[in-house]
């Protein structure tokens, strides 16, 4: 290999650990009642009324499925899938029906993070005790009040952390502690209070610390050992504050407060012989961000948004053979972001908005390559849906301008882009509880700073990723007796173009950032979920399955030509039972995926092998007048299978972990 | 329709399950190429992905051993033998006396293998306080393999001892090492200050092993050629954001003068040179193979390839000096496995190789027959000895390293070491002349007709150094070697040439780099000098005397000098490390065993054996002539 080749891999491989590396811009909005939907109140995972795919998990699934961190529950979605480095510390991303995870968008109470460096978001990262409830739509959404920036995206996981909702204007106390393998340890506590008659403010702060040091195989046939990952600590600390306030005149206003900071070791692709792990990654992230609701009249709502984030993020090698014997890269991105959006009742089943979003990113790095770029954007957006009894349409047009500007060297080009997305949901038989829903939607992912001004590899002229979904599905959500059950099948067929990848440039040696890939895939998530929904004794069952065909459609001269999209199973399926009961509750939980790919080129020697994980717990809360005591018992990996998701990056095997939760 | 779909669908079965197979273009072609007996093709793989392979081509079968191709991977000869795969990204392939070198980059490791099995003869970890030196290209000359690393370094190995016996300083991210009039020159490419790289080729004195001078180049040095007293470096400047490329150079440096005497203005990824013409490729020229004059820089050929053939990703050149075919290896998409491509001189293709390896980066001819045996789990013994009574080894180079002597070692421990070696095919050396060694086969050696028993060593044609064979039947059954010990007699004592019950004695030296003075019993005096190659003390230091003497049969002088090189001849038949390995040449007959008074001694089978130095030889190149021993074998265990 010749250098130059060797170093872009280098470099690559370094844009990897970046995406490890980088921060997230965590926003908040507030949560105000959803004025324009029918609020679901059902346990159900699937949201019948929803034009697009739904999925969302309550913190029963989060505890039935021994969510530590929120990816954990993810795995259980249908439709998302997860790529895992590995361990606690180990990056975690999540892709949607083929589009590769920077078109999965992530928002925090409502607001879209951004991260504008690597275009991923490590959902790792967030804690299972700081949402209420995670959900992942695939498509359009229903909500009219979304802000612009959200509405271009292809699919969106909202991370909610829900509004405090005290009894009796009761302080509201709990503290949490939780103990695992590999020395894993985090403490949580949390208070919530009204201050004075208007403000309910909630404070929260969680440290989780781990080891990480579990062991695992390397094959290698004859010479295969037992090994411990290395250099696998991690040590985060949470700490949010957040203020809901009714201001008068059908007006809401929350303001949260949040900082976050992590240090941790990033553990090593597992080679040969070779396994030193030095890397280590320092994120600090802090924000503050204001959302006002107010319902000017009966047919007129406005929200407003605001936001400014800071992200730092440190990676350092202390051990690598150029002149200053270490690659330290620091970087840190800042955001000012301001969003408005005007919802206007039509007449009782037609409505209309119109929202707008400026945001400013600004990225500056300690190199002499760091181009700094700022990023102006405008999204807007303008929507309308038709919502009778048994029928919902949405139409909506996005619009996004962008501006850049660099330190260093030119910068990138100005994008200009409209996007449409479409969305029908019918209620086809009212007794069966029977929706026939379908979508369109029409999205687009920017080039991330990376993409375009990464040192040698980026290229000022990308234009962004487009991708383009259609699909149709049936519901049907109904009960029998006490059981509610549901059942869902969604097809769907999805187009990436113009999709941004690293390729050997005219000369060979160089490589670079060029807008060249084209994918197809051809897709089904189906599933099944049973509730009882009284009665002392309530069991659950969740089953999906996935179908994805994602098909390489760049280059019909090439090898890669209708290969499957690496890290994509073609099957994968999970289950999740638990059962209620006034001593004990338990649950038990099964992933499974099918052989996938780590390479685009789907030959033998990138096959890696399916693999499945069985995990349950027990939990059981004791109450008295005074307290609340939760005591569980968890077991993740079960029968200790010892597999890697990501090549050379290996899971943990059987794990286990107990908590108690004390709450006032 | 049900009817056809029951057609078709197996059809497409296969179709789907089909993976790559390494096939030829053309099935049974006669492949072979000057004396050689096929090809091996390093290929690295693809970064972090632990899969480096090795291939080899038989041009007598005219196909890859394609052992790995039922999983479907590349061919990988590597794991068939040695049952565990190379590691991750290996850089360059060496064939060397009879042995494979390879860097593995990624690994940090040099790995040697037999060339004739492929089997790993060591593992060689490459590390500097814990840090992956990453070696990345590989040299040899006069006995040591020579490998630069990316961590600034340059690392020596001892061919016979296969240790790492010395590393030095250079500059940064060394990506390239050759040889060239008695000195080493190394490319510093200092690539990972990608804003400030290196700039300079370090010139290194083979016989200090230190770095004497540092030639200033353009930024960016890479890839380093070799021809006669030039030495030609591939400098790619540093990155222009401009061209968003490279601005790559071909600097010619005189090694009589280490000065950059010429500079071409041509792109160079890759080269080959023969007869002071280069075959290679370059930046930006769609795999076009092209040829130039060295002496000029002039482009000779600007498209080597006459019959419209398209390499996608040249990776690799290499030509047979003699018969001119060029041999090209095509990465295809980096992903993909890649081919390797025979052309005519004539630029013509004469076959492909399909699916040779991910990224194949270099090819080696091999001139051995090569044997694959399938790996059949842990290393099994070796040859047929598992006693070692006595070693005493006279002093010498090799002395105290192999076996290596560790504080604490006793002659018990030594003889445990020596069996260790042995059953492991690795080497021991008896030292100077008169060094012995007395060991016990584990089953009685039966005298049938033809070879008996098989002794190795590491001879090869102009480097002899012969030892004397004693063979000892156990009389008194009490499994010691305490019977009557019978000379084998070879050539030369058959022929009358040989002295016998010549004594010599060894004084242990003053100081632990110092000589070893020797008398011998007819009053000649001599020395066994300490050189640079070698630091450790030559004198057994488990041995107590003061001195050390031995009484053997001594053999004629086989050293000669001849146009500037020694040559340790060999002696007709009949002693260990005489001619290079082979069923034949390492064979002895117990029925060349005669009594003192040289009638044959008549024995119906032997219990022991004793191989003792027959040589005082020296040279000032290679130092003194010592018998060296891998590996015992009984031919014939059981009496017909």
């Amino acid at each position: 290999m010749t250098f130059d080749v060797k170093y872009c891999l280098i470099t690559i491989c370094t844009l990897c650990f970046q995406l490890e590396a980088q921060g997230q811009v965590l926003s908040d909005t507030m949560r105000t009642k959803d004025i324009q939907e029918v609020t679901v109140t059902s346990d159900r995972t699937t949201n019948p009324t929803s034009v697009s795919t739904t999925r969302k998990a309550d913190t029963r699934l989060m505890q039935a499925t021994s969510t530590l961190q929120i990816s954990d529950v993810l795995k259980y979605f249908s439709g998302a899938t997860v790529k895992d480095y590995g361990g606690v510390g180990g990056l975690k991303t999540v892709s949607v029906r083929g589009l590769g995870a920077s078109h999965t968008a992530v928002a925090y109470d409502g607001i879209i993070i951004t991260d504008n460096q690597t275009g991923q978001i490590d959902l790792g990262k967030f804690s299972g005790s700081q949402a209420e409830s995670v959900r992942m739509v695939s498509g359009p959404d229903n909500d009219l009040l979304q802000p612009a920036a959200l509405a271009a995206q292809a699919a969106v996981i909202s991370i909610s952390t829900g509004r405090p909702n005290l009894q009796d204007g009761r302080p509201k106390y709990s503290a949490q502690l939780k103990s695992g393998s590999y020395k894993t340890q985090s403490i949580q506590a949390e208070s919530t209070f009204n201050a004075g008659l208007r403000n309910t403010v909630s404070l929260q702060g969680e440290w989780l610390k781990t080891e990480g040091n579990y062991p695992y195989t390397q094959n290698n046939g004859a010479s295969s050992l037992e090994m411990r990952r290395d250099n696998s600590d991690v040590q985060r600390l949470r700490i949010e504050g957040a203020m809901f306030s009714d201001i008068g005149n059908n007006s809401t206003l929350t303001t949260r407060a949040y900082w976050f900071q992590s240090e941790q070791g990033l553990p090593a692709n597992i080679l040969y012989n070779e396994n030193a792990a030095r890397e280590r990654l320092w994120n600090r992230n802090g924000f503050i961000q204001s959302t006002l609701t107010t319902a000017v009249s009966q047919r007129f709502t406005l929200r407003f948004n605001a936001k400014y984030g800071i992200t730092y993020t440190r990676y350092l090698d202390p051990k690598v053979s150029n002149t200053q014997g270490r690659t330290d890269n620091r970087y840190t991105e800042q955001e000012g972001y301001l969003s408005a959006v005007a919802f206007y009742r039509i007449a009782d089943c037609l409505s209309a908005s119109f929202g707008a979003d400026g945001r400013i990113s600004y990225l500056d790095g300690n190199g002499a390559e760091q181009a700094q770029p700022t990023r102006y954007t405008l999204n807007s957006t303008a929507a309308i849906k038709y919502a009778s009894e048994r029928l919902t349409v949405t139409g909506r047009l996005n619009h996004v301008a962008t501006k850049e500007k660099t330190r260093l060297r030119q910068a990138a080009q100005s994008y200009n882009h409209l996007s449409p997305t479409a969305g029908v949901n019918w209620l086809a038989w009212s007794a069966a509880g029977l929706h026939l829903r379908a979508s369109f939607s029409n999205t687009f992912r920017l080039p991330t700073f990376n993409d375009l001004y990464f040192e040698q590899i980026g290229r000022r002229d990308l234009r962004p990723e487009q991708a383009s979904v259609t699909s149709a599905g049936i519901v049907i959500d109904n009960e029998i007796g006490n059981v509610s059950y549901s059942i869902y099948a969604d097809a769907y067929n999805s187009n990436v173009k113009d999709r941004i990848m690293a390729v050997p440039g005219k000369n060979t040696a160089v490589w670079m950032m060029k807008n060249i890939g084209q994918v197809t895939t051809h897709g089904l998530e189906t599933g099944l979920e049973l509730h009882a929904q009284d009665g002392t004794v309530r069991p659950a069952l969740l089953v999906s399955y996935t179908y994805q065909r994602s098909m390489d459609k760049s280059d019909s001269n090439s090898s890669t030509w209708n290969h499957q999209l690496p890290y994509t199973p073609r099957h994968s399926a999970s289950a999740v039972t638990w059962i209620e009961t006034p001593y004990i509750n338990a649950s038990c939980n099964l992933l499974y995926s099918g052989e996938y790919f780590c390479n685009g080129y789907n030959g033998p020697e990138y096959r890696m092998p399916s693999y499945y994980e069985i995990g349950c717990s027990v939990w059981r809360t004791f109450t008295s007048h005074l307290l609340e005591v939760t005591l569980k018992a968890e077991i993740i990996n079960l029968t200790d299978n010892r597999y890697e998701l990501v090549r050379n990056y290996p899971m943990p095997g059987i794990q286990a972990r107990s908590s108690v939760t004390i709450t006032l | 329709m049900r009817k056809h779909l029951t057609k078709i669908l197996p059809l497409l079965l296969i179709a789907l399950a089909c993976d790559p197979e390494p096939v030829l273009l053309e099935q049974g072609q006669v492949i072979a190429d000057g004396d050689h007996t096929g090809v091996y093709v390093l290929s690295e793989g693809l970064f972090n992905q632990n899969n480096s392979t090795l291939a080899w081509i038989d041009f007598g079968t005219g196909q890859p051993d394609s052992w790995a191709s039922g999983t479907g991977r590349s061919p990988d000869c590597f794991e068939k033998v040695n049952g565990r795969r190379i590691g991750d990204t290996a850089n360059d392939l060496l064939l060397y006396g009879n042995r494979l070198y390879i860097a593995v980059s990624e690994s940090s490791t040099i790995e040697i293998l037999d060339a004739a099995t492929c089997s790993s003869l060591k593992q060689i970890p490459l590390n500097r306080n814990g840090i992956a030196s990453q070696p990345r290209r590989i040299t040899a000359t006069a006995g040591f393999v020579y490998v630069c690393c990316f961590d600034g370094t340059v690392t020596r190995i001892d061919t016979l001892t296969m240790q790492a016996d010395a590393t030095i300083t250079v500059g940064r991210n060394p990506d390239g090492i050759c040889c060239a009039n008695g000195k080493l020159y190394v490319s510093n490419s200092g690539g990972l200050d990608t804003q400030n790289p290196d700039n300079t080729v370090s010139v290194i004195d083979m016989n200090t092993f230190t770095e004497t001078k540092r030639i200033t180049v353009r930024s960016n040095p890479g890839s380093i050629y070799a021809d006669g007293t030039n030495v030609y470096v591939v400098s790619r400047g540093i990155f222009d954001y401009g061209t968003m490329d490279y601005d790559s150079r071909l600097h010619r440096i005189d090694t009589k003068t280490d000065e950059v005497t010429a500079t071409y203005n041509i792109p160079i990824l890759n080269m080959d040179i023969v007869d002071g013409k280069a075959w290679f490729y370059g930046y930006g020229a769609g795999g076009t193979i092209q040829i130039m004059d060295l002496k000029t820089g002039q482009i000779l050929d600007s498209d080597f390839i006459t019959d419209g053939t398209r390499v996608e990703c040249p990776y690799a050149i290499k030509l047979e000096p003699t018969t001119r075919k060029v041999y090209v290896c095509d990465a295809l998409d980096y992903v993909t496995p890649g081919s390797l491509l025979c052309f005519s001189p004539e630029g013509r293709l004469l076959y492909r190789v399909q699916s040779i390896g991910i990224n194949p980066n270099t090819v080696a001819f091999c001139d051995n027959k090569v044997t694959l045996t399938q790996y059949q789990g842990e290393p099994k013994i070796i040859g047929d000895i598992n006693r070692v009574f006595r070693y005493m080894p006279a002093p010498g180079q090799f002395v105290n390293l192999l076996p290596k002597y560790e504080q604490g070692d006793d002659a018990s421990s030594m003889n445990d070491k020596c069996l260790k070696a042995l059953q492991s095919g690795n080497m021991i050396t008896l030292g100077g002349f008169g060094g012995y060694i007395t060991a016990g086969f584990n089953t009685t050696v039966h005298n049938l007709e033809g070879p008996d028993f098989r002794i190795d060593g590491n001879a090869y044609n102009g480097n002899a150094e012969p030892g004397v064979v004693w063979v000892s039947a156990d009389e008194n059954g009490n499994g010691l070697p305490d019977d009557t010990w019978y000379e084998i007699w070879g050539s030369e004592q058959k022929e009358g040439r040989a002295t016998y019950g010549y004594g010599i004695t060894y004084s242990k030296p003053t100081a632990s780099d110092g000589d070893s003075p020797w008398t011998g019993s007819d009053g000649q005096t001599g020395s066994i000098t300490h050189n640079t190659f070698h630091s450790q003390p030559y004198y057994p230091e488990w041995y107590a005397g003061e001195s050390v003497s031995f009484t053997a049969t001594l053999l004629p002088d086989n050293v000669t000098y001849q146009d500037g090189i020694y040559v340790m001849s060999s002696f007709g038949y009949g002693y260990v490390d005489n001619l290079p390995n082979s069923p034949e040449n390492s064979a002895f007959d117990i029925d060349w065993a005669v009594n003192p008074d040289g009638t044959p001694a008549g024995l119906g089978s032997i219990d022991f054996i004793k191989i003792q130095n027959g040589v005082i030889g020296c040279n000032s190149t290679t130092g003194e002539l010592s018998t060296e021993v891998s590996a015992i074998y009984n031919l014939n265990p059981k009496a017909e």
